[in-house]
C-alpha cells in the first residue's frame, strides 16, 4: 500500500506535466491601424495646396483598407504644437485612440510644391519618419507622402505613385486612359476609331499593349507611355489578343485563332519567334504569366465549360484549376504568385471576382451581392490591392478592393464608363 | 554487531521499495524529456474546436462560393448613378473568346426586360427576366448553406467533435485575436508563437508567458493585447488544478 502511495505521489506531477493542452487560435482579424492626421499647415500662397494635398494623402491611405483614419473633428489642433517629437504632447493623441500620428508642412517653392512628412509612433512618443520632398503638383506630393508612411508600416514599396490604365469607350472612339490609382489625373494616351481593348503594362511601364481592330481583325499592338505612339507587335491567324508581358518583359504570351481553333501562344518581345502553347481543339485564351515567368495560366473550354488552367511556360503539364463554377475567365496571376484573381458567373448568373490558389485550388469570393457584373480584375504592383470593373452603380466604372473583398471603393465616376483596366508597375 | 539486527533487516525489506523508486524516477525523466519537447514545439499540433454545424441544406460542391457576410457596399455613387444599360455590343471588347458572355441590365426590377440569354431578345424576354428574379430571389433567401446533421443555432458550415471547453476558449481568444493590418502578407505567413496561460477557477488568466516568440514585436505585442482583452470562461472542475498549475498552451497562428 505505502509502495502504491509513493509511486502515485512520485508519478502525479509528471503525469500532470505531459498533459497540457495545446489550443490553435488563427485567422486573426486585421484590424486598421488608427492614424491621426493632424491638419498640415500651409506656407505663404500654399493653402489650397495644403488642403489638396492633406484629401489626396487621406484619399490614398483609406483605400489601402490598412488604415483607420481618425475623424479631424475628433481631435482638436494644439497651436503650439510643432513637428518635434518633444513638443508633441503623446498623450493627447492616444487619447483619441491614435497609434501612429502624421504630421506635414506644405510650402510653395516657385512653381513647385514643397513638403515634409513626419510619422511619429504614439505609444513610443518617437518620430519614425521625416521626408522632404519638392514635386511639380500637390497630389503628386500627396502621393509620395502616402507611399512613405505605407512603406513604413508594410515594409514594401508603396503604390500610389502607379498608374492604372483603362478603356473608355466612347461613340465609335476608344481611349486608352491613365489614371492614379484614387482615380483622378485621367489623362488620354491614345484615341482609336477601331476597337481597342485589353491593356496590358511591360513591366518596364514604357509601353501598353492592346488588342486593335485597326488593320481590320484584332492584332496586337504596343502603345507607348506616355507619349501615345503605336507599333504594330502581332498578327497572326484570324485574330490576335489579349498579350501580356513576361515578367521580365522578354516574351508576349497571347491568344490567337489559327483556321478557327483559338489557342495560347508565346512570341519574343518583338513579335518574332512565334510558338504555340496549347492545341486542344476547344478554345484556350486568356493567357497570364506567374510572377517567376515559369507558368502561365489561362482559360478553357475543354472541359465543356470556360475553366482555369495552368501550365509551365513551354507548354507542358496543363492541367485544370477550378472546378466550381461553370463561366471562369479573365484570370490574373497575383504579382505575389500566391493567388489567381479571375471573372465567374456564381449560380444566380452574376459576374463577380474571385482567387484561386495556383496550388491547392482553394477558391475564394472578393465581390458579392453589388450589381450584376463585377469583372477583369488587375492586381496592384504590390498584390494587395485589385482593380477591376463594376456596374453596381449603372455604367461601368473601376473599383479597387482589397483581395479580401471587404475594402472597395469605386473610384471612378466617368460618364462614358470605364472598362479593362491594368494596374502598372511601380514607379521606377 | 547483533545489536544491528533491526537495522540490517530494515535495509533488506526496503530494497524493493527503492528499486521501484529508482524505477520511477527513471521513467518519469524519461517521460518529461522523451515524451514532452515535441509537445512544446509542435506548433502544427491540431487544434480542438468546437463548431456547432448550422442546419441546412450543403451548398453543393460544383457552386462558386459565397461569404456569410457580404461586403460592405461601396460609398455611394453620385447622383447620376441612373441604371442605364451600358450603349453598344459589349461582347466582343470585354471578352476576346468566341465565349458568348451573358449581360444584363443592371437593375432587374420587373419593368426592363433583360437579357440574361445571348440573343434573348424576343418577346418572351420579359418573362424569362421575370423567372430569373423569382430565381435569384429564392437562392437570396437561402443565403445560409449548413448540413442536414447540423443544429439551428450552429454557426459553423462544418466541423470537427471536439472539446467544449477548449472550444469556448478558442472562441474567447479568437473574437480578440485582432492584428494591425499593416503586417504585411509576407510577414504573415511566418508569424506563429507559443504562449502559456495560467487560467484561474474563475476563467481569469493570471499569468501569460511565451514559451516561444515569433520575432515580430507587433505581432507579440498584440497577442498579449488579445489575451489582456479576452475574457475566459471559468473551466470545469476536473479541468480546473490542471489549468492552474501547469497551464493551458495557446498557439497563435495567422
Amino acid at each position: 500500500m505505502r509502495k502504491l502511495l509513493v509511486a502515485v505521489a512520485l508519478l502525479a506531477p509528471a503525469l500532470a506535466l505531459a498533459q497540457r493542452q495545446y489550443i490553435d487560435v488563427g485567422s486573426p482579424d486585421f484590424r486598421p491601424l488608427a492614424l491621426a492626421v493632424a491638419n498640415f499647415p500651409a506656407g505663404p500662397g500654399a493653402q489650397a495646396d495644403a488642403v489638396d494635398v492633406q484629401q489626396t494623402f487621406r484619399d490614398d491611405l483609406a483605400l489601402t483598407g490598412f488604415f483607420d483614419l481618425l475623424d479631424p473633428r475628433s481631435f482638436l489642433a494644439d497651436a503650439s504644437e510643432g513637428t518635434t517629437a518633444s513638443s508633441i504632447r503623446f498623450t493627447r493623441w492616444s487619447d483619441v485612440g491614435a497609434e501612429g500620428l502624421v504630421k506635414a508642412v506644405v510650402k510653395r517653392e516657385g512653381p513647385l510644391v514643397a513638403g515634409e512628412l513626419h510619422l511619429y509612433d504614439v505609444r513610443a512618443g518617437r518620430e519614425m519618419l521625416y521626408r522632404v520632398y519638392r514635386e511639380r503638383t500637390a497630389r503628386a506630393l500627396a502621393h509620395r507622402f502616402a507611399d512613405d508612411v505605407l512603406q513604413y508600416y508594410t515594409r514594401e514599396p508603396g503604390i500610389f505613385r502607379t498608374r492604372i490604365a483603362a478603356i473608355r469607350k466612347g461613340k465609335g472612339t476608344w481611349e486608352l486612359v491613365l489614371m492614379d490609382v484614387d482615380g483622378k489625373g485621367a489623362e488620354v494616351i491614345r484615341r482609336e476609331n477601331t476597337i481597342a481593348m485589353l491593356p496590358s503594362w511591360r513591366p518596364d511601364g514604357r509601353e501598353i499593349l492592346i488588342t486593335s481592330y485597326r488593320s481590320g481583325k484584332p492584332e496586337i499592338w504596343g502603345i507607348g507611355v506616355p507619349d501615345g505612339t503605336a507599333r504594330p507587335v502581332i498578327s497572326l491567324g484570324d485574330l490576335a489578343s489579349g498579350a501580356v508581358y513576361s515578367p521580365d518583359g522578354r516574351s508576349i504570351a497571347f491568344t490567337a485563332s489559327v483556321d478557327g481553333n483559338s489557342d495560347v501562344y508565346v512570341a519574343g518581345a518583338d513579335g518574332s519567334g512565334i510558338r504555340r502553347l496549347t492545341s486542344d481543339p476547344a478554345t484556350d485564351t486568356s493567357p497570364t504569366w506567374s510572377p517567376d515567368g515559369r507558368r502561365i495560366a489561362f482559360v478553357s473550354s475543354r472541359s465543356g465549360n470556360p475553366h482555369i488552367y495552368v501550365m509551365n511556360a513551354d507548354g507542358t503539364d496543363q492541367r485544370r484549376l477550378t472546378f466550381k463554377g461553370n463561366y471562369n475567365q479573365t484570370p490574373r496571376w497575383s504579382p505575389r504568385g500566391d493567388q489567381i484573381a479571375f471573372t465567374a458567373r456564381d449560380e444566380r448568373k452574376v459576374f463577380d471576382v474571385f482567387l484561386v490558389s495556383p496550388e491547392t485550388g482553394k477558391i475564394g469570393r472578393v465581390t458579392q451581392d453589388q450589381g450584376r457584373t463585377n469583372e477583369e480584375p488587375s492586381w496592384a504592383p504590390n498584390g494587395r490591392l485589385l482593380v477591376l470593373v463594376t456596374d453596381r452603380g449603372g455604367r461601368q466604372q473601376l473599383v479597387v478592393a482589397n483581395p479580401a473583398g471587404d475594402r472597395q471603393r469605386v473610384v471612378t465616376s466617368d460618364a462614358s464608363g470605364m472598362a479593362a483596366p491594368a494596374w502598372g508597375p511601380l514607379a521606377p | 554487531m547483533t545489536g544491528e539486527s533491526a537495522l540490517t533487516r530494515g535495509p533488506d525489506r526496503l530494497w524493493p521499495l527503492v528499486l521501484v523508486s529508482v524505477a520511477l524516477h527513471v521513467g518519469v525523466f524519461a517521460a518529461a524529456f522523451l515524451v514532452r519537447p515535441p509537445a512544446i514545439v509542435d506548433l502544427d499540433q491540431k487544434p480542438i474546436v468546437a463548431k456547432l454545424i448550422r442546419l441546412g441544406e450543403k451548398r453543393p460542391e460544383q457552386w462558386l462560393p459565397r461569404r456569410d457576410v457580404p461586403p460592405p457596399e461601396a460609398a455611394p455613387r453620385a447622383p447620376d448613378a441612373v441604371p442605364v444599360p451600358i450603349p453598344g455590343p459589349p461582347a466582343p471588347a470585354q471578352k476576346p473568346v468566341a465565349l458568348p458572355a451573358p449581360k444584363v441590365t443592371p437593375k432587374p426590377t420587373p419593368p426592363r426586360p433583360a437579357s440574361a440569354t445571348p440573343g434573348g431578345k424576343g418577346s418572351d424576354a420579359l418573362s424569362r427576366a421575370m423567372d430569373k428574379v423569382s430565381k435569384d430571389k429564392k437562392l437570396a433567401e437561402k443565403e445560409r448553406w449548413g448540413d442536414p446533421s447540423g443544429v439551428s443555432g450552429g454557426d459553423a458550415t462544418d466541423a470537427s467533435e471536439g472539446d467544449r471547453y477548449l472550444g469556448l476558449v478558442t472562441q474567447a481568444l479568437q473574437a480578440s485575436y485582432r492584428l494591425p493590418a499593416t503586417i504585411s502578407e509576407q510577414e504573415r505567413a511566418q508569424l506563429k508563437a507559443t504562449v502559456v496561460l495560467t487560467v484561474e477557477p474563475d476563467g481569469r488568466v493570471s499569468t501569460f508567458r511565451f514559451e516561444k516568440r515569433s520575432g515580430n514585436a507587433a505581432f507579440d505585442q498584440a497577442l498579449e493585447r488579445a489575451v489582456r482583452e479576452s475574457r475566459l470562461p471559468p473551466p470545469p472542475p476536473e479541468l480546473r488544478q490542471r489549468f492552474r498549475t501547469i497551464g493551458l498552451g495557446v498557439n497563435f497562428k495567422v
